[in-house]
């Protein structure tokens, strides 16, 4: 079930305009990279590559927009638009459909924001001996891809503005008021993301550093995740279709 | 099928004093039968309460009251159940990048069958779509997404198949079909529930029927009794002649006549036996010498006579 689940999801998400949407904004990190080579800026290749093309770009803005964009479109767009109950008429228990939707979601997210690291990456690193900083980064974005999917997964699930509220957390809460708050720093998954990345990586602290450490980042990051796709299983376990006489 | 208020060993689906509200609205209030093998029709007008009937049949709404129990168990919560039920929403989506077998398919593997492919090509082949099932079902009309989503509740051969308005948008010769193929499903046993506002489709389809309106159940049981009830009861006509006063001083001669009144240049009688009275008018416009311009009935829509049916 999980299975079919998983490829049904990948072919509805990758259908949908607003991959091309995402491939668009996800090609942002290689024009940066490319501008930053063509101009002499004093800037170092690796510091460029870490903290404007990686993290600046991709952790802060691509990473949650495609979570969000294709995490409440997996689940929340077969809601809306009723096919759910294909789903939910077979005799399957509710954590294998959910597992398919989040692998989906998962999958997709990961797939664009990794090739978009990569590709921004290289450019910006060529010619320089920094990769244990893309490495990093590459491991860092696949675990806040799952976080931001379980989390904006749950979310479909709670309320038809998902969309709305997930687009709230990652640009209002994460974007800026931790910016203004640095204690709720602690309850960001932008800033596990970076963590992570800094720990796999191990950067000098010129090229790039995290505000938090690394034990607190991975238990909090694996609790996120947990605890919102076991509400969503409990969630789904409890449907209801909304009222229509 | 019966409507008692407790539990029936041999139903396939009990519907115990159920009701279900939203926030203030009750969309089912007290309602109670069970079904054994065979069609039933659920007829009611739109926003009856039928759709949420079915979705608490299926298990996709918790019922506020009451109890829904499917083969003996609570049909909330138990996905279990879909072994041996199916339900075709009334909603039209489908996923419109696959193609009909593909669609038939999915729903085959999910249940797990143990020959996916051959069982899909069957239900495709019995809702006659055999032609059209390697288009992708966004090009399909709306009679075709009907059949197609029938395919798919078929696949796995359940005992219990719910139908939430399943003749919408099928042309004549389609309905004529899916009809047939309900029919031989429930000569094999099943149980069956399809809902409907259209009365002509419920007479057609099923012996036995529960009426559904404003949330309650109006009428249940063999469909020509109810439909005795319904052309029994009060009919009022307006009528246009030359001579409305002479016209009504005869018909209230007439034995199913029981009230006439003369307004604005017309004449409105009531009977009670409208095929009595049918007969009668021309025969009393005769002997009163009035020639007859117009004879329309009052209030035929569906809604007044489900809205007698609730207040008789």
């Amino acid at each position: 079930m999980t299975w079919l689940v998983l490829t049904l999801t990948l072919r509805q998400l990758l259908g949908q305009r607003r991959v091309l949407f995402l491939a668009a904004v996800a090609a942002l990190p290689l024009v940066a990279a490319i501008i930053y080579r063509a101009s002499s800026g004093e800037t170092e290749a690796a510091e460029f590559a870490a903290g404007v093309v990686l993290y600046g770009l991709i952790v802060t803005v691509l990473l949650p927009l495609t979570a969000v964009l294709l995490s409440t479109a997996a689940l929340g767009g077969e809601i809306e638009d009723g096919t759910i109950v294909y789903l939910l008429s077979k005799p399957a228990e509710r954590w294998r459909i959910l597992a398919g939707k989040l692998l989906a979601a998962w999958g997709a997210t990961t797939g664009i924001v990794v090739a978009s690291a990569l590709v921004g990456g290289v450019v910006a690193l060529a010619g320089e001996d920094e990769w244990a900083i893309l490495g990093g980064f590459v491991v860092a974005l696949a675990v806040g891809s799952l976080a931001y999917s379980s989390l904006f997964l749950m979310l479909s699930l709670f309320t038809s503005r998902a969309l709305l509220a997930g687009i709230s957390y990652a640009f209002i809460w994460e974007g800026v008021i931790t910016n203004f708050a640095p204690g709720v720093q602690r309850f960001s998954i932008r800033e596990y993301t970076a963590s992570i990345a800094e720990a796999v990586a191990d950067p000098a602290p010129w090229i790039f550093e995290a505000d938090l450490g690394t034990t607190y980042s991975v238990i909090l990051v694996a609790i996120v995740t947990a605890l919102a796709a076991a509400l969503a299983v409990r969630r789904l376990s409890r449907f209801e279709l909304s009222g229509e006489a | 099928m019966s409507a008692e208020a407790t539990a029936t060993p041999d139903a396939a689906v009990e519907v115990i004093d159920v009701s279900r509200w939203y926030g203030n609205v009750v969309a089912v209030n007290g309602i109670s039968f069970a079904l054994g093998s065979g069609i039933t029709g659920l007829l009611g007008p739109n926003g009856a309460g039928k759709t949420t009937l079915l979705n608490m049949m299926a298990g996709f709404l918790k019922p506020s009251a009451g109890d829904v129990r499917v083969l003996g168990e609570p049909a909330f919560g138990t996905p279990e159940m879909f072994r041996q039920v199916a339900l075709v929403p009334e909603r039209e989506a489908v996923y419109e990048f696959l193609t009909g077998y593909q669609f038939v398919l999915l729903s085959a593997q999910m249940h797990e069958l143990p020959d996916a492919e051959e069982a899909a090509l069957e239900a495709v082949r019995l809702v006659e779509m055999t032609d059209a099932a390697d288009r992708a079902t966004g090009g399909y009309s709306k009679g075709m997404k009907q059949r197609i989503k029938v395919a798919a509740a078929l696949v796995h051969d359940p005992d219990v198949l719910l139908l939430d308005e399943p003749f919408n948008g099928m042309d004549p010769r389609q309905r004529l079909q899916m009809m047939d193929l309900l029919r031989r499903m429930a000569t094999e046993g099943r149980t069956i529930l399809f809902s409907s506002h259209i009365l002509e489709e419920v007479e057609r389809l099923s012996d036995n029927v529960l009426v559904v309106v404003a949330g309650r159940l109006a009428a249940a049981g063999d469909f020509r009794a109810i439909r005795k009830l319904m052309t029994d009861r009060p009919h009022t006509f307006t009528i246009r002649s030359s001579d409305n006063r002479a016209l009504a001083k005869t018909l209230m001669a007439e034995e199913s006549v029981f009230g006439t009144e003369l307004a604005d240049g017309t004449l409105v009688v009531r009977t009670n036996e409208l095929g009595a009275f049918v007969l009668a008018a021309p025969r009393a416009a005769q002997s009163a010498g009035a020639s007859l311009f117009e004879v329309r009935p009052e209030d035929e829509s569906l809604e007044s006579v489900f809205d007698y049916l609730v207040t008789r």
